[in-house]
This record gives structure tokens, C-alpha cells and sequence, in this order.
């Protein structure tokens, strides 16, 4: 089985680009002079002891505007043919058996895209960074940043601030709407998963409100040199969201209880909190600082709207070997072809994510460092 | 036999029949609970019509009218509308007695029990076309392939022949001249020509649809006394139905002014209408869903606007336009209207958006989201929402 490689998928964007490219590590410069939409959050923050639901901005019953925002963008991109394809053409189906996991037919997505030669040109020649975000300007949707106001703010048009996370789509989606979130700091972009960042999009994911939507996170592979998110809006909840879990840490008076995922091929622990996103996300970063040590790979589903983070664990792996993405964890697969997709069963998937997983003995020390580093942060 | 001569009696007061008797209109009506879904009813219209009597017809069903030029795409379509119990308007070639063929349109509309929601007859309005033979336009579907073997051998419930299809299951045709959206599904049937063509009039349109209306009436009346209440309209909002309500609970998130259409049930009838349409154009939610949204053109709508949505329809793209539309109390406004296909998880089409921003409120920036803005929102949370009905499971459809 030919599974496609999310390498693929970053050869031809700009983040990739930016990473490999020296001169474009500095996007304090590199921005200067574009404006997008910027999404400043409110003062209100998650911060502070406020339940995480009910942000009094974010009505339930209605869009939200940061949802309208990232749909209308990638709507006008969708307009303008910034995408590669219309991903929506892509059938999902669910593949037959108890666990429900759901395979995606994109024969688009396969496809090993050539880069568009004048780029390759330019990047050659080293030509100047400038012109490269200008080029790929269509591509970044807009920026959200933390704000000083009541509530939050749309600003049609405005430079990208100190600390923002950049919202640049995806030219080859695996589903509707899919963006990378790039944290990017006041003089080059992030190298290793922070609290701050981490906070920064579960809070995007808080305001979206739409329960469509999905956050994803990858450990860096060796030699990647920069942080980012992706997100896209799923047509139905995957696989491991619907896994019965068994607690093991609660701490009643923050909210956050930490949860592994019974029963379920890849060993995976479940982050919830109904206020105090704040203590999750630092406990969470440390957690996966400490794996990072220990050279162990990992992946971030946030899922229901910021409250659920899911944390799937794989083995060290071997040097030929690739980790999974964070959506094949959750139960997610995607295929080139429709024989592939037509012959997708249970039981090879349940293979490829076990055949990943860390062991039983790892998954034990894992969980002792969660309760120790949640005890920690509790105290 | 006992079982037909109830159909109507077990409903109806036994006055009924000499009602019905009394309506000039050539109609039928049929009992889907029987089987072989006969012929409970014939009006005397029909009768002199046709040239049978009502013993030849009673009992029968509706393919007794059927002949060599039978289009079989008509039958299907009647079929399926018999099978979703919805009404259908079409022209169709049928066959008198002494075997000469006629254009009529035909109107067909389910009655439900007011107590279960269950179909208890259709009701089918033939009114004669009169013949005006002209050459068949873009986008009309045609289906003359020679029927004279394949007609014998159809075992369609109903069948007749058909001259093109115009169907408009609504009674809203009377404003004006109207947008003509051929369904996508015909146009894999163009060029196949047979000798004539035939439209209805909007006037001959009018006549079925109103024509139904006094029928259904008058039977409603007649259950009444009886106890055995029936009505027109399923007693849930008509094309409600049709959508899941977690699509409906998804889709009322969105506040813009917008529709859903169902490019898969003839004529294309709204199956979705958010509060701000119903609020931007004065209708009532039952007076939209179920028919097509030519009902918003008018006199002065421009006619190259239309073929341009329509044409973006039926090769399957996004477009925007900026058309003349009008309110229920005929007051018009400028539309910047954007309508795109929206696919479910199977890749497939499901529906049409049509996401509208009335012209003088094109300016109002609402929390830093311009009108476009909100417009293009919209169409991506209905993506989402649709997208998200429910996934097949198993080998896939293609």
C-alpha cells in the first residue's frame, strides 16, 4: 500500500520555502510593506481563571467572525486559483468495520507537483526576499495577534504585528479549508513548539467556534527548522474522538483532566479543559519538550472548538521509516488511487497506526511524566 | 374493484364524487396504496378528452395513456416524483382512445393525511396544450429517441410522452417573465430531436396549477366531514423534509441571505431558505421552499443575466452577477448574487448556493467584514456544513 507522504504536501509551499530559504527567516523584513486582514484577539484572554466557554464575543448560534474570515479568504483563493484543485471533488467514505476510520480518495494530492520553474529561478539566484512574499502574497490569508480591545477586532488592512500567527492556505489540501498557522516572532519564526504559540491557536480554534474544524500539529522532523500548525475544517469527527478514554489526572479546581485513549491502535492521552487553557498548554509544552528529549515522535489534534488536544505517541522511529501525520493518528487516511482507496480495509489501517505506536512500556513513562508534570503546574 | 370504490369514500363525505363531477378540468386521481397504483377517479373533462369511458379507465393505470413517442426520461422523472410524493409539472404526449396523440401538461400533486403525513392520493391535472411548433432552444431537453420498440417494453408506472421539459411545480409564475433553469440533468439529452416541439404557456401553467388548487380544496372540504382530515402540503414545511436537520442546525448558523437548491429534483426547487432571504425578499418560508427562485425575477430583469446563471449552472461553476430581482410586494432591488455548486462527501454535487447582498447595503462593513466578505463566508460555511452530511460507508459509488 503506497500511503502519500506529507512531505509531499510541504515540498511546494511557502512555508517549506520560507524554512529553506535563509534570507526569509526574517519576516519582520520580509513582510514589510504587505497588509492582510489582522484578527486581534480580545483583551479577555484565556489566561486568567474565565471558563473557557461562553467567551461573551463569540456568540454560539452564529458564525463567528473569525470563521467567516478564514472561509471567506479561502473562498476568494478558491476564486482567484490559488488552489491546485477543488478538494471537495474528493470522495470520503468510511471504511468498513467497528472503528469507522475514514479514507479520502485525492488522486490530486498524490501528485508530485513541480515546482513552477521561474520560482525555482528566482530562489536559485537568491533574488531578493521581498519579492518572494510578494509573490506569495495571495497565499497568506490573513494574521491574527493578540489585541488590547474589549472585544475582538477585525482590521481590514494592516501590517503584520510583532508576535502574530500568519494564516497561509494550503495550495494542496487534504479537505476543505486547510491552512498552515505559522507563529512568527519579532525577528524570525519559531523552531520548537511554545506555550505562547500553542495558546495563540488553540485560542484561533476557540473563536472559530465551528466544530468542523481541526488543528494539527507534527513533530519536526530532523532538520526542519521551523514551527507550524495546520487546520482544516473535517466533514465529520475522526475515529479517535469517538474512542472511550480512561482518566488518570483530574485536577477539579483547574478544570483539566488528562485522559489516555483506551483501546485504540496508537497510543494516544486526551488534554481537556473547561477553563485555565492556559495551565493545559504549558503542561502540555513541557510534556512535549520532554518527548522531544527523548526522541520521542508526537503529534496535536485540537479538536471541539479548543477544549479536546489529543496527543498521539510513535515510536522513535527507524531511519527509513516516516512518522504519520496527526490526521492519519486520528484515523484519517488519505489515498491516491481508487484501487488503493476501493481495498482500503480495517485491519491495514489498524496495522500502519500500530505498527507506529509507541510500546506499552514507553506509553507507562509517559504518563507518569504527564502526572508529574501536571502536579507540578497544579501546585 | 371494493377496494377502489372505497379509496375515495373512506376519506371524503360521499358528496364528493358529484363535486368533483361538477369541475370542468380534465383530472384524475390516483390511489398510490392500492397496487398497481390505479386510477380511483376520472373527471368527466378527462373522459371527453380522452375518448374512454369511466369504466375503461377506472382501475387502470396511468400508463393506459402511453404511446409510440413515449419519452422515457418523462416517465422516470414522473416516477421519481411519485416515489419522493411531490408534485411534478411537465408536458407530456398522450394518446386518446382511437389512438391519436395530444400535448398536455400535466400536473400532478400528492394529498397527504393531515394525521400521518402519508400519501393518500395524487391528484393529475392534464390541460391541453395548444400547438405551436418551434425550434428547441439551448439547455432545453429533449428526448426524442424513437420509443416505438422500447415503449412496449417499459414497465414505468406511468407513461406518456413528453415534449420538453418546463416543469414548475408552483403557482408563483405569475410574476412575469420567468427564469428559465432548465435542470442540469437534461442536458445530456440535447440534440436528440424529434418532430415537434411544445411549450406551455405560462397561462396553460397557471390553468394546471390552479386547476390543482380547486381540486385539492374541494377534497380537503370533503375530508372535513369524514373526520379523516387531508392537505395539500405534507404537514412539515414542503422540502424540509428533504434535509437532515443536523444540515439544518448547521446551515442556521449562517445569517447571511441565502438559498439551497436541489439540482437533482426537477425545476431545481429551493430546499433551503435562511431567515434573511425570507427577510430580504417578504415571503414566507412555505411560500419559497419547493420552488425554483425565478419567482425573484421580473419584467425588468435582464433576460442575458439569467442565461449567464444558468449557463454557470450547467457547467457546473461558480458565478457572480448583479440582477434585478423583486420582493413579494413587487418592489425591486439590485442583487449581487453569488451561486455556486456545493458538494457533499461523496465529491458529488449536492446543491446550488445562492448567497445575495442587496445592493444599497453593498457599503456596510459589519465588524470589519465587508458584504463580500460575509457573501464568500457564508458560501464556505455551507461547504462545511454540506460536506459534512453524512459519509457512505463501504466500497466507493463511482
Amino acid at each position: 500500500m503506497n500511503m502519500v507522504t506529507v512531505k509531499q504536501v510541504e515540498d511546494d509551499t511557502l512555508v517549506s520555502k520560507v524554512a529553506t530559504h535563509e534570507q526569509l527567516k526574517c519576516p519582520r523584513f520580509c513582510l514589510q510593506g504587505i497588509r492582510i486582514p489582522l484578527y486581534q484577539f480580545s483583551s479577555q484572554c484565556l489566561l486568567d481563571n474565565s471558563p473557557f466557554e461562553g467567551l461573551p464575543c463569540i456568540p454560539e448560534e452564529e458564525q463567528s467572525i473569525l470563521d467567516s474570515l478564514l472561509l471567506a479568504q479561502w473562498e476568494d483563493r478558491v476564486w482567484k486559483g490559488v488552489l491546485r484543485y477543488d478538494v471537495t471533488t474528493s470522495e470520503i467514505k468510511v471504511i468498513c468495520g467497528q472503528r469507522k476510520f475514514l479514507a479520502q480518495l485525492n488522486e490530486e494530492w498524490g501528485i508530485n507537483y513541480m515546482p513552477k520553474h521561474e520560482e525555482k529561478k528566482i530562489c536559485s539566484q537568491g533574488d531578493l526576499p521581498a519579492f518572494k512574499w510578494t509573490k506569495h502574497h495571495e497565499e497568506l490569508l490573513f494574521c491574527v495577534a493578540s489585541g488590547e480591545m474589549l472585544k475582538p477586532e477585525l482590521i481590514p488592512s494592516a501590517a503584520v504585528p510583532d508576535g502574530a500567527v500568519l494564516i497561509i492556505i494550503n495550495e494542496i489540501p487534504v479537505e476543505y479549508g486547510h491552512v498552515f498557522l505559522v507563529p512568527c516572532g519579532s525577528d524570525s519564526f519559531y523552531r520548537v513548539l511554545d506555550a505562547r504559540s500553542l495558546e495563540m491557536v488553540a485560542r484561533v480554534a476557540v473563536e472559530i467556534n465551528n466544530c468542523s474544524f481541526r488543528m494539527f500539529y507534527d513533530c519536526p522532523a530532523a532538520g526542519t527548522s521551523h514551527l507550524y500548525f495546520q487546520a482544516c475544517y473535517f466533514p465529520s469527527p475522526l475515529p479517535v474522538e469517538f474512542t472511550p478514554v480512561d482518566t488518570f489526572f483530574r485536577d477539579g479546581r483547574r478544570g483539566m483532566c488528562i485522559s489516555c485513549v483506551t483501546d485504540y491502535p496508537i497510543k494516544t492521552l486526551l488534554f481537556e479543559s473547561n477553563q485555565k487553557v492556559k495551565i493545559m498548554v504549558e503542561v502540555l509544552v513541557e510534556i512535549c519538550s520532554c518527548l522531544q528529549e527523548k526522541s520521542i515522535p508526537y503529534n496535536l489534534l485540537i479538536s471541539d472548538c479548543g477544549k479536546k488536544m489529543f496527543l498521539f505517541l510513535q515510536l522513535q522511529k527507524l531511519s527509513n521509516s516516516r512518522t504519520l501525520s496527526a490526521w492519519e493518528c486520528g484515523g484519517y487516511f488519505l489515498f491516491k488511487s481508487t484501487s488503493e482507496f476501493d481495498q482500503a480495509t480495517e485491519e491495514a489501517m489498524l496495522k500502519k497506526l500500530s505498527d507506529v505506536s509507541l510500546d506499552d512500556e514507553g506509553f507507562e513513562v509517559v504518563k507518569q511524566l504527564c502526572c508529574s508534570i501536571a502536579d507540578k503546574f497544579s501546585g | 374493484m371494493a377496494l377502489i370504490e372505497q379509496s375515495l369514500n373512506r376519506r371524503y363525505s360521499l358528496y364528493v364524487h358529484e363535486e368533483l363531477d361538477e369541475l370542468s378540468e380534465s383530472f384524475t386521481i390516483t390511489d398510490p396504496s392500492i397496487s398497481g397504483h390505479p386510477i380511483v377517479f376520472a373527471s368527466l373533462g378527462f373522459l371527453k378528452m380522452s375518448g374512454y369511458s369511466k369504466e375503461e379507465v377506472i382501475g387502470k393505470n396511468g400508463r393506459v395513456f402511453q404511446g409510440p413517442r413515449t419519452n422515457r426520461r418523462s416517465v422516470m422523472e414522473i416516477r421519481e416524483a411519485i416515489r419522493e410524493e411531490r408534485p411534478i409539472q411537465i408536458s407530456l404526449l398522450n394518446y386518446r382512445k382511437d389512438g391519436t396523440p395530444f400535448w398536455m401538461l400535466f400536473h400532478m400533486s400528492p394529498v397527504f393525511s393531515k394525521d400521518d403525513g402519508s400519501v393518500i392520493h395524487f391528484v393529475g391535472v392534464q390541460v391541453p396544450i395548444s400547438p405551436k411548433p418551434r425550434r428547441s432552444r439551448s439547455g432545453v431537453g429533449r428526448n426524442g429517441v424513437n420509443l416505438c420498440e422500447d415503449g412496449s417494453r417499459m414497465r414505468g408506472d406511468i407513461v406518456f410522452g413528453s415534449c420538453r421539459r418546463e416543469v414548475c411545480s408552483d403557482s408563483l409564475v405569475e410574476l412575469g417573465p420567468v427564469l428559465d433553469l432548465e435542470s442540469v440533468l437534461d442536458s445530456d439529452s440535447r440534440g436528440l430531436d424529434i418532430e415537434e416541439t411544445c411549450e406551455a404557456s405560462d397561462l396553460e401553467k397557471q390553468r394546471a396549477a390552479n386547476a390543482i388548487e380547486n381540486i385539492s380544496s374541494l377534497l380537503t372540504r370533503y375530508s372535513e366531514i369524514t373526520g379523516r382530515l387531508v392537505c395539500e402540503r405534507r404537514c412539515s414545511l414542503p422540502g424540509a423534509g428533504v434535509l437532515s436537520s443536523s444540515l439544518i442546525i448547521s446551515l442556521g448558523r449562517i445569517k447571511q441571505s441565502f438559498v439551497l437548491t436541489d439540482p437533482h429534483l426537477p425545476d431545481m426547487p429551493i430546499v433551503y431558505a435562511s431567515d434573511a432571504f425570507l427577510r430580504l425578499t417578504g415571503y414566507a418560508r412555505r411560500e419559497v421552499l419547493g420552488h425554483n427562485c425565478r419567482f425573484l425575477s421580473g419584467e425588468d430583469t435582464d433576460p442575458s443575466t439569467l442565461s449567464k446563471m444558468k449557463e454557470s449552472i450547467r457547467v457546473e461553476q461558480a458565478c457572480t452577477v448583479r440582477i434585478l430581482n423583486y420582493r413579494k410586494d413587487k418592489s425591486s432591488f439590485w442583487n449581487y448574487l453569488h451561486i455556486s455548486p456545493v458538494r457533499n462527501a461523496s465529491g458529488k454535487i449536492a446543491y446550488f448556493v445562492g448567497v445575495q447582498i442587496e445592493e444599497g447595503c453593498k457599503d456596510q462593513v459589519r465588524h470589519g467584514l465587508s458584504p463580500e466578505m460575509r457573501q464568500l463566508g457564508a458560501v464556505g460555511a455551507v461547504r462545511v456544513a454540506v460536506r459534512s452530511l453524512s459519509i457512505g460507508a463501504g466500497p466507493s459509488m463511482s
